[in-house]
């Protein structure tokens, strides 16, 4: 078997623009700055656009929008208490605790979503932190094992108990007063987040937790209090999770167990393994992949999640970067022919 | 036939259902160290497996089950290959493929259209006894006596075979182990194999007491992991006393309570552990890596 | 060979000419039902089917003629996973929406299947004024919030049994027991579910007041694999009948631990695994002498045209398997579902909701489920006598056939007891 000898081969090489780091940039051109800026600028616009098309697009997509923002608030949320070293297998505890919350605070003082939304969101958040807060000093599957319990322990405790309405849940709650509402609240909260995150991971503070994550042993050294910071990395990402709780309460006027659904769960993690974990972007852009393919699959049936737990096993095991870095990695180079200098000499 | 008797016939047969359920996971998992989330998914697989054998190929239900045990087997054996490998020593990847895996076989089967009424496997054999007056058919009791056998064996195998030593000292020390020439590899291909046979033997056994429903599978999976985080990950006496203190307590709450509380019981138990105590009741390693 | 040839093509020409005639003839737009309803359940799967042969009667019988144009029927259905593990309420919303967004249906049949989405499933119909005849989902929320809020919620009707009717009907078939057999002490277990609470909370009431003596009641969480308590206290307290109330796969194991447990008392109430024709063979005769609810006749036939006319076409247009697993909840409902709708279309020869809506409440027909009527709260009527209500039957497992026992009308003979 010979092969034609090749005289090219592939080169792949970093823009100019981009110095050896991530981040940093040598612009030096408006066109390079369009290069640096415009896909950002342009999903920033795509996504505040979006509300306004409700005339092109119908009611249903525009409900998978908001589902998908929804579990994009969870997969930021898993992806900054992962930043700090602590892996989520319930996200749905978050989700949980801020719809419970905020149904309550409808169903018993009557509060309007106005008020019930922001108090929901710091109410469930602040239960979340001061649930984990004892956990926190677990690590590895620990902590995984523990996330993935406490929903369902929540769940088979109201169904016990009877509170919050017990198995039949809450119903007849205030609704959100639109669809453009509903859209601009939830894509807002997201780009919030995603800033506030993104800015924060390049603070002093951020960094603090990275450093947790990477070595606990030497941050302690350091004179940091880690437990005190950890249960701050919870406080923080609990809080878009649990607005999306007490936002789809009122969006649906209900909350009920299966507000603690694994799907919950699942999604996120999944969103942020597909789209990469470790950049905040990686995760929406997950849950922009993940929440329409769940819904394309619709008619599949159970086929979907099939398909989804494959997609969380071939990205953990064959490109753990997740398609984000990947193609951020890609946007930067480019890749050309070059020449093989010397051609080998038949053999 | 009292309640007290009946507590007590039922808290035993309940807390050998909970041992076997976990002896497959707790297995792997001191072994190797390989937490197998997949664990459920391959208990319903062999549930579904032996029926299609039964229903489809016309197998008697002993032959069905040895083959079964022998596939589900290998099944962990490629679960280890395709899935566990290529992320070895990454905890956390571990956990979320392996959850994936058993995800994947589970909701395969609910797409297939396996909910219906009609999946039941036969009980090994038919009739009962009266224990103080308490009526138990015979599948429980074997139930109890393959649950304290089997654990019997493996303890035996692993703690004085040379196979089962050399397995430990991976899961204690990788380095040590592959120093004195344990290959690390086919150590934890063999542990997971042996895992999941257990869980397709465990399913085997369990599954005749009712109709094999698809949620069962995520159910075992809790099941296995509260028995193992209170008993102790990898101590076989923790193992024993982590099922006896849940199935007894599920009982207990059970008949005394309502049964209502005996769900929350074990949910319950894998929270206040891992809070007070997270290398379990009697496990004494890994309580200064997993805890700062 | 032309000449054989062209005889032929003459023929091919004649009957596609002829099916252009009659494709024009039936002139209109489809019309589209909607089913969106948990397909992963066996009885969202029989519904639909039975939906869908409803539908490819009445369109073989020429459609429906409104406002002079002949219209077919076309049934879209979607998946709401509701009865999935985890899937939230929403996500069966966001199905209900996504069906009538883009197949825009001018009713829906069959719809929710748990009652926690029928609820909000109510909501969500006020935004799209659609017919919707609810034949599964059985939460006794239903009635009241139509009769608190006529206007917002009139769109909606139920054709399946409701909770309040089962208890009525276990009641009496309690009633029966008592006097037959001189017995007086019962023993409740139920799944932790709303429709299941409701039911044993309101046959505690009437049981109680009937003069029996409830010896224990147990809510069993989904997903439990042991009964021994129960059993044990059932045992312990002389309970002479153990009226269980499930719709969990898991309840099998119920079935198979009250025999292997000698349990001497009588069985009579509703589990949805020892419903089916094939359940003898499932349980391995465990089932012997056990007492089951059917929520609708269609599962088991009673003896009216409409009712074993469906049970016939069910089982010819499926095949016998699919006619033997036959679900004992949604399919006969269901299958009226469309004619009720087709018969007010007709009335009201017009697609138009509050029209459809008027005439549904004068709906008077016989059906599978028997005499179809709605109350003033959109809820057919459920009684003992299929000429003048629908009728729900209990049958009794006697040698592996199931033998109708109530109600008196229908049935074939009397429950009894093994000595």
């Amino acid at each position: 078997m010979s092969r034609a000898p090749r005289s090219h081969r592939k080169e792949r090489i970093d823009r100019g623009i981009k110095v050896r780091s991530d981040d940093i940039f040598a612009i030096g051109s408006a066109r390079d700055l369009a290069y640096v800026v415009a896909p950002r600028a342009l999903a920033i616009l795509a996504l505040l656009c979006f509300p306004l098309l409700q005339g092109l697009v119908s009611r249903y997509w525009q409900t998978v929008m908001l589902n998908t923002l929804v579990i994009a608030l969870l997969a930021l949320s898993w992806d900054l208490l992962a930043s700090v070293g602590l892996i989520s297998l319930g996200q749905s505890l978050f989700f949980g605790l801020g719809a419970y919350a905020a149904g309550w605070l409808d169903a018993h003082l009557g509060v309007s979503p106005l008020l019930s939304i922001p108090l929901g969101t710091a109410a469930g958040a602040l239960i979340a932190t001061a649930v984990l807060f004892p956990l926190l000093r677990l690590r590895g599957h620990y902590f995984g094992l523990i996330t993935f319990a406490l929903p369902l322990l929540f769940m088979r405790i109201v169904e016990t108990t009877g509170i919050l309405g017990g198995t039949e849940g809450l119903s007849s709650l205030k609704p959100l007063p639109g669809r453009t509402t509903e859209l601009y609240l939830a894509t807002g909260a997201v780009l919030a987040t995603l800033w506030a995150y993104r800015r924060m991971s390049a603070t002093d503070y951020g960094l603090v937790f990275q450093a947790i994550r990477d070595n606990e042993r030497s941050v302690m050294a350091a004179g940091f209090d880690i437990q005190w910071r950890k249960a701050q990395a919870v406080f923080l990402a609990a809080l878009p999770a649990a607005f999306a709780g007490a936002f789809v309460t009122h969006r649906y006027q209900f909350v009920g167990m299966p507000a603690f659904a694994l799907e919950y769960s699942v999604l996120p993690l999944t969103a942020a393994v597909v789209g990469g974990a470790g950049s905040f972007l990686g995760p929406v852009v997950g849950s922009f992949i993940l929440v329409p393919l769940s819904e394309a699959m619709r008619e599949f049936g159970s086929l979907r999640v099939v398909v989804y737990s494959l997609m969380l096993l071939l990205f953990t095991v064959g490109l753990p970067e997740g398609i984000f870095r990947f193609a951020a990695r890609k946007y930067g180079q480019f890749e050309r022919l070059a020449p093989i200098e010397e051609a080998p000499d038949g053999k | 036939m009292d309640l007290l008797a009946s507590t007590l016939v039922y808290g035993l047969v309940n807390s050998a259902v909970l041992l076997l359920t976990a002896l497959g996971f707790s297995l792997t998992f001191g072994l190797s160290g390989v937490a197998n989330f997949a664990h459920g998914g391959l208990y319903l697989l062999s549930g579904f497996l032996a029926w299609m054998l039964v229903h489809y190929l016309g197998l008697p239900f002993l032959v069905a089950a040895a083959v079964t045990v022998v596939v589900v087997g290998a099944a962990g054996a490629g679960i280890y290959r395709a899935v566990v490998m290529p992320v070895r020593g990454i905890v956390l990847s571990e956990v979320i493929s392996t959850f994936a895996a058993g995800v994947a076989i589970v909701e395969f089967f609910r797409w297939r259209g396996f909910t219906t009424y009609d999946f039941s496997l036969p009980a090994l054999v038919e009739g009962g006894v009266e224990i103080a007056g308490v009526s138990v058919d015979y599948q429980r009791l074997l139930i109890v006596a393959i649950g304290l056998g089997l654990t019997l064996i493996l303890w035996v195998l692993t703690h004085h075979t040379k196979m089962g030593l050399a397995l430990r000292g991976m899961s204690q020390d990788e380095y040590t182990a592959l120093s004195v020439g344990v290959e690390s590899d086919w150590a934890a291909m063999l542990s997971l194999a042996l895992g999941s046979a257990l869980a397709a033997v465990a399913g085997l056994v369990l599954l005749p007491l009712g109709i094999i429903s698809i949620n069962t599978g995520y159910d075992v999976l809790l099941i296995a992991l509260a028995v193992t985080v209170l008993g102790g990950l990898e101590s076989t006496a923790g193992l024993i006393a982590g099922s006896l203190i849940l199935g007894f307590a599920m009982v207990i709450t059970g008949n005394y309570l309502g049964p209502r509380w005996s769900e929350v019981v074990y949910l319950g138990a894998i929270v206040v552990v891992l809070a007070v105590r997270p290398s379990g009741l009697l496990g004494k390693s890994k309580e200064l890596e997993d805890r700062v | 060979m032309r000449l054989t040839q062209n005889p032929a093509a003459l023929l091919c020409i004649l009957a596609l000419a002829g099916t252009g005639a009659s494709a024009r003839a039936a002139d209109g737009p489809n019309i589209v039902l909607g089913v969106p309803t948990a397909l992963g359940t066996i009885e969202g799967q029989d519904s639909l089917r039975a939906v869908k042969l409803a539908v490819d009667e009445i369109n073989a019988a020429g459609g429906v003629e409104i406002g002079g144009v002949r219209r077919k029927l076309e049934v879209a259905s979607i998946d709401t996973r509701e009865a999935e593990a985890g899937v939230p309420v929403n996500d069966a919303l966001a199905a209900m929406e996504k069906l009538v967004d883009e197949k825009k249906p001018a009713a829906i049949v069959v719809g929710a299947f748990r009652s926690e989405v029928l609820l909000p499933a109510m909501d969500l119909n006020a935004k799209f004024k659609l017919p919707y005849l609810c034949t599964i989902g059985m939460s006794p929320g239903f009635e009241p919030k139509i009769e608190g809020d006529y206007a917002k919620y009139k769109y909606n009707f139920r054709l399946g049994l409701s909770a309040p009717y089962l208890v009525g009907n276990l009641a009496k078939t309690m009633e029966f027991i008592r006097k037959k057999f001189g017995y007086d002490k019962i023993y409740f277990v139920h799944g932790d579910v709303a429709w299941a609470k409701g039911t044993v909370a309101g046959l505690t009431k009437l049981t109680t007041a009937a003069g029996w003596k409830v010896v224990g009641s147990d809510p069993y969480p989904l997903g439990s694999r042991d009964f021994s308590s129960s059993l044990t206290k059932a045992k312990v307290g002389g309970a002479q009948v153990v009226v269980p109330v499930f719709d969990m796969p898991e309840s099998g194991v119920l079935v198979k631990q009250a025999h292997s447990m000698k349990l001497k008392a009588l069985i009579a109430g509703f589990i949805s695994p020892a419903a089916q024709a094939t359940a003898w063979d499932t349980f391995g005769g465990g089932i012997e002498g056990l007492v089951n609810f059917l929520f609708e006749p269609g599962a088991i036939p009673i003896k009216s045209p409409r009712s074993a006319g469906f049970y016939q076409a069910y089982g010819k247009a499926y095949g016998a398997k699919a006619q033997a697993s036959l679900s004992g909840h949604g399919p006969g409902p269901s299958y009226d579902a469309v004619y009720v709708l087709v018969d007010a279309m007709k009335r009201a020869n017009s697609l138009d909701p509050d029209a459809l809506v008027a005439q549904l409440e004068k709906t008077e027909m016989d059906g599978a489920i028997g005499r179809i009527a709605f109350n003033k709260n959109h809820q057919v009527v459920y009684g003992e006598d299929p000429a003048k209500t629908a009728v729900s039957l209990a049958f009794q497992w006697r040698g592996g056939k199931r033998v109708l026992v109530y109600p008196e009308s229908v049935a074939d003979s009397h429950i009894e007891v093994a000595k």
